[in-house]
């Protein structure tokens, strides 16, 4: 019996491992594979793993639809202008709580630290307000300027643990020859820390791709919906009948993006949580 | 501004590189003209000018997004402001707050579904992220391809996207969920007592906490009387009032990914020969992780705790995705964000939201102060 008590836990282990793994990726499997069933089958009420025929008619549907290609575009032209800004600007305030000695340093860092604290939904009423009055309602501007003002304080923080593993003498050096603290930022440390960077920014890609509360408030008009905006109204509850290869096939295309760029940042992400012990 | 939207944020962003750029000047130039007034050296002096400048970007967005919007929405919580209405807002005193807290049930239940969701549902999500990450430590092939597949629903996140999925394999007559959970009960008649028992225990707990919120507990004793579920009975989830609040929780449990690499960074930090010395004195593997991994665990349970109190206390999609206009069961699922977000932007009484924000927002620092001072009694810093 003793002998075969390794290989039991070996096996028992796999199969808890696998089962976890099936039960986390399955609403993916099931969101493909509904995208590719008749109305009656996604209704039907026996199992149907894989759709018998699989029809692409959804999607070339959805092709047709002005409004989700609209919703694709918004999304995509969003997250890139907001990621641009966001990323420039967290990257210069994590260079300044990390390389450089000032007054006030370490306080204005607990205040930062301490605004984690204040959850977002707490801001958004006054915040909607300030927005009205700046007649900014119904435009982009409010779900991506803000960004512009280093939004995000877990991401400054991280990037700010990465900048200070660098050695000093790499900036003195650089001084010695000249440099000016705009070069060494931009030359010498940014390109030093390139897979905190990619971190960040795939955690800021998906908070961003992924936000309904403020694309919903602010985006009042079906011309500027962002993909969860528009896909949330797909789904009408006062329909008895959901048109559920419709909405899963919108789902798999939101997602497709966020699935590509969990293949290729999974490295990094997963190295530098783990390292860090940190989270996005 | 031009009125193509793509144009006008176009040109917006650019004025606001310019005007970050210039008050990040102007800040550090008045960092800089202190430090020479108090008589610091010229290499201070300068360090104090780069300091500013780099950090300023996020000084200036936290004195326009933050500080100046909270001190308005203090403000306004003392008065009848509403958005749409030309009159000026009202000083009405406490008036909100007394109303929101002692007369309106709606967000009592807010509250109560809210507590529910952080009292029953994080501990489920980290032990289930706790579980996974033991397992994960246990060094085997194919680890990587675990660790990328638990950590694919934090990715995916709250999208609409994929909490519309899960509304459709939610479906109580046609989701794929309760078709598995009717047909392995059907070959394996021990599962379908161990399901049944499951749902008898949930709608109890569930029916209990509706209690609270209406003062009547008139639902429990039905659940109560009715017994122990019929063979036929599948977990109702989004279509009772006794399921909505679970299946929020099981996507919270689907998404613990996140807690599970914090747990996997203390595994991996806990030194190996505590683990050798404590095996070669004949601890068992059980004994080992209760007396060796657990204690030096504590900080990032800790961690994991803060952060998932603070997410839970604000949850706000999948209650908005699932049950938005669902008139007969929202109450029962509403959280407190989500009735902030209903009383300010569908009836824009932001006099009323504000009140509500403060609210939550009190309540959400006392959790993590109390959290704080709490931990001396539990948390486990020094490893020797």
């Amino acid at each position: 019996m003793k002998k075969y008590w390794p290989i039991l836990k070996s096996v028992s282990l796999y199969a808890i491992l696998t089962g976890s793994t099936v039960f986390m990726s399955f609403p993916l499997f099931w969101m493909i594979s509904s995208s590719l069933k008749t109305l009656e089958e996604t209704n039907s009420p026996g199992i149907v793993w894989i759709p018998a025929n699989p029809t692409f008619q959804a999607y070339i549907d959805i092709f047709q639809n002005q409004d989700f290609l609209r919703a694709y575009f918004n999304s995509v032209f969003y997250v890139t202008l907001a990621l641009a800004g966001t990323l420039i600007s967290i990257a210069a305030v994590a260079y300044a709580f990390s390389r450089i000695e000032w007054p006030g340093r370490n306080v204005v860092f607990f205040l930062m630290l301490a605004t984690m604290m204040i959850p977002p939904q707490a801001l958004i009423v006054p915040q909607y307000v300030f927005f009205n009055k700046l007649n900014w309602v119904g435009t982009f501007n409010p779900i991506i300027i803000p960004g512009y003002f280093a939004g995000g304080a877990a991401m400054i923080f991280l990037l700010r643990q990465a900048m200070s593993q660098i050695p000093k003498e790499l900036d003195e050096s650089a001084f010695v020859d000249g440099a000016n603290h705009l070069q060494i930022w931009w030359e010498i440390v940014l390109p030093l820390v390139k897979a905190p960077m990619a971190t960040v920014a795939t955690f800021l890609f998906v908070g961003a791709w992924n936000s309904l509360l403020t694309p919903l408030m602010y985006l009042q008009t079906v011309e500027l919906y962002t993909l969860p905006v528009y896909v949330s109204t797909l789904y009408n509850i006062n329909n008895t009948v959901q048109q559920w290869p419709t909405i899963m096939t919108a789902a798999v295309l939101t997602t497709i993006p966020l699935i590509i760029l969990f293949f290729f940042a999974q490295r990094f992400i997963l190295e530098s949580v783990v390292v860090s012990g940190l989270k996005g | 501004m031009p009125e193509n939207p793509y144009l006008n944020v176009l040109v917006t962003a650019a004025l606001t590189v310019v005007f970050i750029i210039v008050t990040s000047y102007l800040l550090g130039a008045l960092a800089r003209w202190v430090m020479k007034a108090r008589g610091a050296s010229l290499k201070v002096q300068e360090n104090t000018f780069a300091g500013y400048f780099f950090a300023a970007p996020w000084i200036v967005g936290f004195l326009i997004f933050v500080v100046v919007p909270l001190g308005f929405s203090l403000y306004w919580s003392f008065t009848d402001y509403r958005v749409t209405s030309r009159d000026p807002a009202n000083w009405i005193g406490l008036e909100n707050y007394t109303n929101l807290l002692f007369k309106d049930d709606s967000f009592r239940a807010s509250i109560v579904n809210t507590l529910y969701l952080t009292v029953i549902g994080l501990p489920l999500q980290m032990a289930a992220a706790l579980f996974l990450a033991v397992m994960l430590n246990q060094k085997m092939r194919g680890e990587r391809v675990f660790r990328m597949g638990f950590y694919l629903p934090v990715i995916l996140g709250f999208n609409t996207a994929v909490l519309l999925c899960w509304r459709l394999m939610l479906n109580t007559g046609t989701g794929i969920i309760n078709q598995l959970i009717r047909s392995v009960s059907l070959s394996f008649p021990p599962f379908g007592y161990l399901t049944r028992g499951l749902i008898f225990i949930q709608e109890i707990t569930t029916a209990f906490f509706l209690g609270i919120n209406s003062g009547k507990f008139s639902l429990m004793t039905k659940v109560i009387e009715a017994g122990f579920p019929a063979a036929n009975r599948v977990p109702l989830w989004v279509q009772s009032p006794l399921w909505t609040k679970m299946s929020v929780i099981l996507l919270m449990v689907w998404g613990c990914g996140a807690m599970m690499l914090i747990f996997l960074a203390g595994l991996n930090n806990i030194p190996k020969e505590l683990h050798e010395a404590a095996e070669v004195d004949g601890a068992t593997s059980w004994q080992r992780f209760w007396r060796i991994s657990f204690p030096l665990l504590t900080p990032y349970i800790f961690y994991n705790l803060v952060v998932g109190l603070i997410s839970s206390l604000q949850i706000f999609e999948p209650i908005f995705v699932l049950y938005r206009d669902n008139q007969p069961i929202v109450s029962s699922a509403i959280s407190m964000v989500y009735y902030l977000w209903q009383k300010s932007f569908s009836h824009f009484e932001i006099g009323y939201g504000s009140a509500i924000s403060w609210v939550i927002l009190v309540i959400i620092l006392v959790v993590t102060v109390v959290q704080f001072k709490l931990q001396d009694r539990w948390v486990t810093y020094d490893i020797y």
